[in-house]
């Protein structure tokens, strides 16, 4: 699907290999990466971009601003951003690839964004792919850039998920067997019956995480559901169907049988150090976290509230929620989520990054979270001295209730 | 052709976050600055070794820069004056980010096992040939493709786009 987009974009019958010039259909970069985008632009001899319309900055890795260096950040980001009307989003407007995935992503177009996780956005059929500052600040004065097309991997889901067990727990799964490198330069096709029948939502839940198997971008088939997205945030005329041709290659292929897969955890300091819940169960934890752009989306939230409505987070463990954009706080707060959340005793975030990389919310010396979000590194979260677990929002608010690492499936509700 | 000594062989996987910590990232827009707190949390001294070494080269196992696109990571590196990075592979956006500033990555299978620390090497880019004076070994590398090695002579991309003013239809 990744050769067919990029064809497509360029009127060319491109193969796997091939470096190739592209026009492109967004770019966007967020308060870790645009100053230094901006900076680089400037190197080009100019600070004007090539189109406004195409062209998206956020404050949402330190956001609300937690000092004032960042908030001179901030600054210089709205400055450069009003200067050549680009669209602009603001500090608790929610986290970058939620806004792409509301307002502007789409299937066949090409994404580029200052971050890693831009991949998310293959779950509407976009080919979309994270860079560095350098390239984001050509791109913003070009509009185009160089990519190399790379092979695919083919990996079929296959089977109903058991009862609280999430496309999160499928991706932990899949990244725990194919490794870190497992998908380096690939795109990661994610097929099958279980991935057809996932929300829009789940599929960017797998698509998010393409980048921690070392992943290019991770694609989905645009179907009807993808239609429903699009014409429910008033672009339906954006839509265009996109799947595999018939004798499309794969460099690799795996097969996941969904129905033998449990609740998963990710545990530090490593995405591809899986292992089931159950290994972990009983291992006491200090923060739960749910949100990031992985899971901090609507079905998340209501699947963490279902299960923490009328219970109490536990004396000595906090947990932190973060939705992940502001329109999805406003309908969290017109479901009663919200309340659920604050009377079990969580502490909401202005929509944005959060805790994912320890901005606004950071660990102690030898404290243990266990977080929804995608990455776990070494001091991803503020401090070395940490230790992250990453698992299902299930799991998470299931943990919360008990101050341990608890299967979701233990807690009636 | 850049000659160096080996200052560190990193294993496999060494990520973004222990390349550069994300708490200093948004802070700092000086590199320079930013750089002394290079591998701080996986290797303290990092920062100070490299200044005691004409042209300190990294070596590191597969998957060298894996995780977020944070360009600061290569930067802060050749802020310490490491002239080339050495692996036996890197994830993409990090080997994307070394050729658009200017610092040339090297996959060379095997690598990571053959040389040692304070190992004298010369590296013939247009060969493909790691010279290991200390040990008196060769190892072969595929030579870099020519669009990358176009942007490492013109030292990065920017200054690339510059001179051709702007990106061609085909590179």
């Amino acid at each position: 699907m990744a050769e067919k987009i990029l064809s497509a974009k360029t009127n060319t019958d491109i193969v796997a290999g091939e470096i190739i010039v592209t026009p492109i259909d967004l770019v966007f970069a967020h308060d870790g990466t645009m100053p230094l985008a901006i900076q680089q632009m400037e190197t080009l001899g100019t600070r004007d971009v090539f189109d406004p319309n195409k062209v998206m900055g956020i404050c949402d890795h330190a956001s609300p601003s937690p000092s004032e260096k960042i908030s001179n950040v901030h600054a210089l980001m709205r400055e450069f951003a009003w200067k050549n009307k680009i669209h602009f989003f603001e500090n608790g407007d929610g986290i970058c690839h939620q806004i792409v995935a509301e307002k502007f992503a789409a299937p066949w177009k090409i994404i580029i964004g200052g971050d890693s996780h831009t991949c998310t956005h293959g779950a509407l059929g976009a080919f979309s792919t994270g860079m560095g500052s350098t390239d984001v600040g050509a791109i913003m004065a070009y509009g185009r850039t160089w990519l190399k097309v790379p092979e695919s991997f083919k990996i079929k889901v296959v089977g109903e998920l058991k009862e609280r067990v999430y496309s999160k727990d499928v991706i932990l799964h899949i990244i725990g067997e194919i490794t870190a490198e497992g998908a380096t330069y690939m795109s990661m096709e994610f097929l099958g019956d279980t991935v057809d029948r996932m929300s829009i939502e789940s599929r960017m839940t797998m698509c998010n995480m393409a980048i921690e198997a070392g992943g290019k971008t991770g694609l989905c088939i645009a179907d009807e559901k993808v239609k429903s997205f699009l014409e429910a945030h008033g672009r339906g005329n954006e839509y265009k169907a996109l799947s595999p041709d018939r004798d499309a290659t794969y460099k690799e292929e795996i097969t996941i049988d969904a129905s033998c897969l449990e609740p998963m955890i990710a545990h530090s300091h490593r995405v591809d150090k899986v292992a089931s819940v159950a290994e972990f169960e009983g291992m006491e934890i200090d923060q739960v976290c749910i949100g990031s752009c992985t899971n901090g989306r609507m079905e998340d939230l209501r699947i963490a509230a279902g299960i923490l409505k009328g219970k109490e987070v536990v004396k000595d463990t906090r947990l932190v929620i973060y939705p992940a954009s502001r329109s999805i706080l406003i309908q969290a707060i017109c479901e009663g989520i919200i309340e659920t959340f604050l009377r079990s005793g969580a502490s909401i975030g202005a929509p944005g990054c959060g805790f994912c990389i320890g901005r606004t919310v950071a660990l102690g010396d030898g404290e243990v979270a266990l977080s929804t979000q995608n990455r776990n590194f070494k001091g991803r979260m503020g401090n070395d001295k940490s230790e992250i677990y990453l698992c299902s929002p299930a799991t998470a608010a299931a943990s919360a209730i008990t101050g341990k690492i608890t299967d979701p499936r233990s807690i009636k509700g | 052709m850049i000659k160096g000594q080996v200052i560190r062989i990193f294993p496999k996987d060494a990520n973004t976050d222990e390349i550069i910590a994300g708490k200093y990232k948004y802070d700092e827009l000086d590199t320079k600055k930013l750089a002394s707190h290079t591998f701080e949390s996986i290797d303290p001294t990092f920062y100070e070794d490299a200044k005691k070494i004409k042209n300190p080269i990294i070596v590191a196992d597969s998957n060298f820069g894996c995780g977020s696109s944070r360009e600061q990571a290569p930067l802060v590196i050749k802020a310490c004056q490491v002239p080339c990075i050495i692996a036996e592979s890197f994830a993409r956006i990090f080997y994307r980010n070394g050729f658009n500033i200017g610092l040339p990555l090297i996959e060379c299978s095997g690598v990571a096992s053959k040389v040692r620390r304070g190992d004298e090497l010369e590296v013939d880019f247009d060969r493909g040939i790691i010279r290991n004076i200390t040990k008196s070994e060769e190892y072969k590398f595929q030579p870099i493709p020519k669009f990358m090695q176009d942007l490492v002579d013109a030292s990065g991309l920017m200054p690339y786009l510059n001179a051709k003013g702007g990106f061609s239809e085909q590179e």
